[in-house]
């Protein structure tokens, strides 16, 4: 099947730098609508009805989100876009910045309207620093055009922690605090940034909304499985021939994207979801593509016969180690340990007792982190125990 | 309006009060859940994760310090789950953590050392590096070594010499992640005001205060089992 662009439909049709190119092509008409014609209860039943949920990897319905902060009570709500793409191997959101960002503006001004925020806030990842102005010339152009109508929409950098992509997290951030993941409950629809009901949702998500509004929730659940409507976009790279950014619609076998359309070969194992994703091996290549089964936020990264599991479950975990933000001891110290002991299967010095030991550990992690980092961090250990289990057990030391 | 929740605790019912914590009302009924950075009247900080317990329908286990009571909950405080998760982050923090009980100040009054007893916990299965910093003993009233640090945060939030600016905060990250004083330098001999509320809460030998020759133990020590 081939792509389906829904997402991705403006990207490279439109001129980014120009407002006026995108309004030629049926651009903002989706706010006007929910603007004009429906009512924030209406937007959000809408969106709830269409079962788009989130892009950014947890994949929360959208709508139940939105409901959610629209009726909590709170004097200042607030829209938070997160552009903080950290997860290895996702470039999706970068695309979309830079191809399309007047769709996502449409797409946060909807979502404002909807719980009756007037200020929203895009966390760009410190490493699209050079996405700066860009965007800001589309929010400006926007202002210009008389869009955001009393809405203020403002563009806050990080500094490049990948914790901050986490939202409890980027809040800290936006709030000018050392990023951290907060304990949940209270959740952000209820107590967010600055204790204020908040939606915070992935640049993809957003993108979503305009359509889904334009064309009618029936039009969108359509596409997709049972529990994973639309469509995805990923970004497929490592030993393929066509790396890139790809869209197609939920459900679709795993084998499509890495063999059909990103042409890879002889192909050992995929790493779906970056480093806190899942790892598949070739033969669950036609695994689907949705929430039901394996998603993450759209990170796809392909390994051929000539790479080495133990040293790419190494690397995976030394970079969550260094990325964890210190707060809870599980996510802290088990990080750590695992990168330890990684290391040393990777010289060949394991033991077959550490095997055990890391299982223990994983379960603990998994169960008692404070957020998603430490809770995700085992996967990749977990499933190449699973999958790869001899690759440990001939490191072990004679 | 009906002003009492309802809930179960390993199976027995009990009550608890609109905003009361899973944790106070487990204590309340005499359940004794092993906490190292909840401190009573203090906000909750949630970093320790001892705390955590098993609720029915939720996917993970949930720390009970922060987590509020809700109608109809069914808690489980000990169940095999939830003690080796406990085991595991014991013997997580001890494995960054010196050997040094035997020469240790607060050995046996530590409340590290005391769960890890009741846990049953002997060496731990986990080997990591272990955190070295220079003891801190320029000040009269506190000695620091931030070796023995187990980073529960108890004396970043109860530390009041300073009102609003207090005596410590966070920085690094992961494993590297420290409480620090200032721009991470050490505890000088002017910097706080001798109201011992970090060092009575400090779980670890991480704080104390400077011991005189001569003068006894002002605490009484604790049963250590095993």
């Amino acid at each position: 099947m081939p792509q389906k662009r829904v997402v991705l439909k403006n990207c490279e049709v439109i001129d980014p730098k120009r407002i006026d190119s995108h309004l030629e092509s049926g651009g903002f008409k989706a706010l006007s609508k929910a603007r004009g014609e429906m009512t924030p209860e209406q937007i959000t039943n809408e969106v709830k009805a269409s079962g788009l949920r989130g892009r950014g990897g947890a994949g929360f319905p959208c709508g139940i989100k939105w409901d959610g902060a629209r009726t909590a009570p709170g004097a200042n709500k607030y829209v938070i876009c997160n552009a903080d793409e950290g997860e290895v191997g996702t470039f999706k959101d970068r695309y979309i910045l830079e191809k399309d960002p007047f769709t996502l503006i449409e797409g946060i001004l909807i979502a404002g309207q909807a719980i009756g925020a007037k200020q929203g806030y895009i966390y760009l990842r410190a490493e699209y620093h050079y996405l700066l102005d860009h965007l800001q010339s589309a929010i400006d152009q926007a202002k210009q055009k008389g869009f955001l109508n009393g809405f203020s929409l403002e563009i806050r950098e990080g500094v490049g922690a990948y914790i901050c992509g986490e939202e409890s997290a980027l809040m800290d951030s936006i709030e000018g605090k050392r990023g951290e993941a907060r304990y949940r409950p209270p959740f952000p629809t209820t107590s967010g940034l600055w204790g204020q009901p908040t939606i915070i949702n992935n640049v993809e998500t957003l993108m979503n909304i305009p359509p889904i509004i334009l064309n009618g929730a029936d039009w969108f659940s359509q596409m997709g499985t049972e529990r994973s409507k639309g469509t995805k976009v990923f970004s497929v790279s490592g030993d393929v021939a066509r790396p890139g950014v790809y869209e197609i619609v939920l459900g679709s076998p795993l084998r499509e994207l890495v063999e059909e359309l990103a042409m890879a070969k002889d192909v050992k194992m995929v790493q779906i979801g970056g480093a806190t994703g899942r790892i598949l091996p070739y033969d669950k290549l036609d695994t689907p593509l949705a929430f039901e089964a394996v998603l993450g936020a759209g990170a796809v990264t392909v390994y051929n016969e000539s790479r080495d599991v133990i040293d790419i479950v190494h690397r995976t975990m030394e970079f969550l180690a260094e990325e964890s933000c210190g707060k809870c001891t599980p996510c802290r110290q088990g990080t750590e340990v695992m990168a330890e002991v990684l290391d040393k299967f990777h010289k060949g010095e394991g033991s077959l007792k550490e095997l055990q030991n890391l299982e223990a550990l994983s379960s603990a992690m998994m169960l008692s982190s404070l957020c998603g980092l430490g809770q995700a961090a085992p996967n990749a250990v977990m499933d190449s125990l699973q999958y790869f289990r001899n690759d440990y057990e001939s490191r072990v030391a004679k | 309006m009906e002003n009492k929740i309802n809930l179960t605790i390993n199976g027995k019912e009990v009550t608890g009060r609109p905003g009361m914590t899973i944790l106070e009302v487990a204590r309340d009924n005499g359940i004794d859940i092993p906490t190292l950075c909840y401190i009573q009247d203090l906000p909750p900080i949630g970093a320790c994760r001892l705390c955590v317990v098993e609720v029915e329908g939720s996917r993970t286990l949930v720390g009970s310090c922060h987590t509020p009571v809700a109608e109809g909950m069914a808690i489980q405080t000990h169940s095999p789950k939830v003690i080796a998760t406990r085991k595991v982050l014991v013997e997580l923090m001890l494995a960054s953590h010196p050997d040094a009980c035997l020469i240790c100040d607060k050995a046996n009054i530590c409340e590290l050392r005391r769960i890890a007893a009741d846990l049953e916990i002997g060496l731990p299965r986990f080997r990591t590096r272990k955190h070295y910093f220079p003891v801190e003993d320029e000040n009269t009233d506190m000695v620091r070594d931030m070796s023995k640090c187990v980073q529960c945060r108890r004396c970043v939030i109860a530390c009041k010499s300073k009102g609003d600016e207090p005596l410590f905060g966070m920085a690094y990250r992961g494993f590297d992640s420290k409480v620090i004083h200032g721009y991470d330098q050490p505890l000088g001999s002017e910097a706080c005001e001798d109201c011992d509320a970090c060092i009575d809460i400090c779980p670890s030998g991480a704080l104390r205060k400077p011991r005189r020759a001569g003068e006894e133990r002002a605490a009484k020590a604790l049963i250590i089992k095993g």
